[in-house]
């Protein structure tokens, strides 16, 4: 606020006043004052003018500066209605009712909204538990009986599908409900191997694991699960000229534990790198390729931002595909291993 | 025989495991009714329970908690809830694995001859017509010679042992392969079974392995 800006909004005040002296002169001219008590008058009037324009352009601009800086300060600009003090003139004690009624409207609407989503994921974690109670059954059937082997891909898919639902309400929400904890790179990489054994053998994919002999930070569930992801992807864009290669192997930085996923299959191509991790983008594979959703890379990043890991892709068009995530190093998972010796 | 205790409250869960246990040369008993359910699971005296979490009357965790007072039989936990904590839990109340709904039935069989042998419940064979098994060497001896195995082959032979005289899937030998982190192919299989044929021949053990077309293969 500067006084210039403060000075044109009382115009009609100053006007009012300068209209005022100039009645008085006129009087105390008609009147016949003598100079010395016109100017003595004149001054007491101009002064006190000044002393109030003054005092309420202070108080007003101490309010305001205060306010704006506040406001600059916040990262949740809404949170401003819990920051400002009440001045003691009317505008500002208007102002702030205005921010707190409206705030306090808009926090009630924000947390209706927020307790319709937690309880819709509530629900769909509670659905996917249900759902997989009959897959599991039809597992064991399927097994046991003699010609239950075909049906069996078809669950494998069903399952891959529903625990996609389940990561996909995980990722992106507040609550906490992974773990972390030392994790063996040997021991994730083989679950999941094993959970999608049949797949990659029907694919005669060969996989070759080196280096996993080390255990990382992280929540062995999601790791499990974006591994089966990238297995996955691979087994969608092999190349049907080559045998299909997985090789999962490791390398140590300073600061990270590198985990590299590579597979020697169509490759991504270099215009489409940068983005294949942004939401819904599919690409020029999504189109050639098996239908893709543009999801599964978008929930891995996802979920590796909230585990404080991070993901990135290094591909050759025809070659190969290389997916790494990078495990952070600190002292933590030193003091937590050393305690498990 | 393993007797196998079955806690689980989903009738077609129930039916195929059953099926399943019996069908890999299993004991099974289940719970009558959800009362009771720790003093029910102690009388049958298993040898292993697969406890599922969600139960009515008693959950999973309060049983194994009452169980563990007075026993120490080794317990699975089966569930669909499958996130870390839960597993964490799970093995803080003393269970000694945690699979989640849905599994890969060879998978299961698999954890559970693990844990039935982690507590020496199944007696392991390390004996073969007469040779004695290494397996910290990777060794067959019949006292004065010795014969070498790859890991690979080593694993396939413990497995047919500890089934001796029953057949082992193919599925089985690779389950059990690739959980030891070999992840060997079709065909690679083919060649490692053969392979081991050969030496078990050549060391006096002549037609140990053989084929069941379209079944697998049974160690006599």
């Amino acid at each position: 606020m500067r006084f210039s800006e403060f000075l044109k909004d009382k115009l009609p005040a100053i006007g009012l006043g300068g209209a005022g002296l100039s009645m008085m002169l006129v009087f105390m001219l008609a009147f016949k004052a003598n100079t010395q008590q016109i100017f003595a008058v004149c001054f007491i009037y101009v002064l006190i003018g000044m002393v109030i324009l003054l005092w309420d352009f202070f108080r007003r601009r101490r309010f305001y500066v205060r306010l704006m800086e506040d406001l600059d300060r916040l990262d949740q600009k809404y949170l401003i209605s819990e920051m400002v003090e009440p001045p003691e003139f009317i505008e500002g004690r208007l102002l702030c009712e205005v921010l707190a009624q409206t705030s306090s409207a808009m926090c009630g609407q924000v947390a209706a909204y927020r307790r319709e989503t937690a309880d819709f994921r509530e629900y769909i974690e509670l659905w996917v538990h249900e759902i997989k109670l009959p897959l599991a059954g039809m597992q064991l059937m399927t097994h046991n009986s003699p010609d239950g082997k075909k049906y069996s891909a078809e669950l494998k898919r069903l399952e891959e599908y529903i625990d996609n639902v389940l990561y996909y309400t995980r990722c992106d929400n507040a609550e906490k409900d992974y773990l972390i904890k030392p994790v063996s790179l040997k021991r994730a990489f083989s679950n999941t191997a094993l959970k999608n054994r049949g797949l990659l053998q029907q694919n005669g994919v060969c996989l070759s694991a080196e280096g996993l002999d080390t255990t990382v930070m992280t929540d062995s569930k999601w790791l499990e699960y974006m591994l089966g992801q990238l297995m996955g992807n691979s087994l969608k864009y092999l190349r049907p000229e080559v045998t299909g290669e997985i090789t999962v192997f490791t390398a140590e930085t300073d600061t990270a534990t590198e985990l590299h996923f590579r597979d020697n299959g169509c490759g991504i191509p270099a215009a489409d790198l940068p983005r294949i991790f942004d939401k819904s983008f599919t690409g020029e594979n999504g189109r050639t390729h098996a239908a893709s959703t543009g999801m599964g890379l978008y929930i891995i990043k996802s979920l590796c931002t909230r585990l404080g890991h991070t993901v990135r892709a290094e591909s050759v068009q025809g070659e190969y595909t290389d997916i790494i995530i990078s495990f952070g190093k600190n002292e933590m998972k030193d003091i937590v291993s050393q305690e498990e010796k | 025989m393993s007797r196998i205790f079955i806690a689980e409250d989903d009738s077609a869960i129930l039916a195929g495991l059953t099926d399943l246990l019996s069908g890999a040369g299993y004991e099974t008993a289940v719970l009558n009714g959800f009362e009771n359910a720790p003093a029910q699971i102690l009388a049958a005296r298993p040898d292993l329970v697969l406890m599922d979490i969600t139960l009515p009357v008693m959950n999973g965790e309060m049983i194994l908690r009452e169980i563990r007072k007075s026993s120490d039989v080794p317990v699975i936990m089966v569930t669909s809830r499958s996130s870390e904590t839960d597993e964490v839990l799970s093995l803080s109340y003393g269970a000694d694995d945690y699979v989640s709904k849905p599994y890969d039935p060879t998978i299961l069989l698999l954890r559970i001859s693990a844990v039935l042998k982690r507590y020496s419940r199944v007696e392991e064979k390390s004996t073969y017509r007469g040779l004695n098994l290494n397996t910290a060497r990777g060794s067959l001896s019949d006292g004065s010679t010795e014969l070498v195995l790859t890991k690979n082959e080593m694993l396939i032979f413990r497995v047919l042992l500890d089934k001796q005289g029953q057949i082992v899937t193919r599925d089985e030998l690779m389950t059990a392969l690739w959980d030891n982190e070999e992840y060997i192919n079709d065909n690679a299989l083919t060649v490692n079974i053969s392979r081991l044929r050969q030496k078990l021949d050549g060391f006096g053990c002549k037609g140990a392995i053989e084929t069941r077309k379209k079944q697998g293969y049974i160690l006599l």
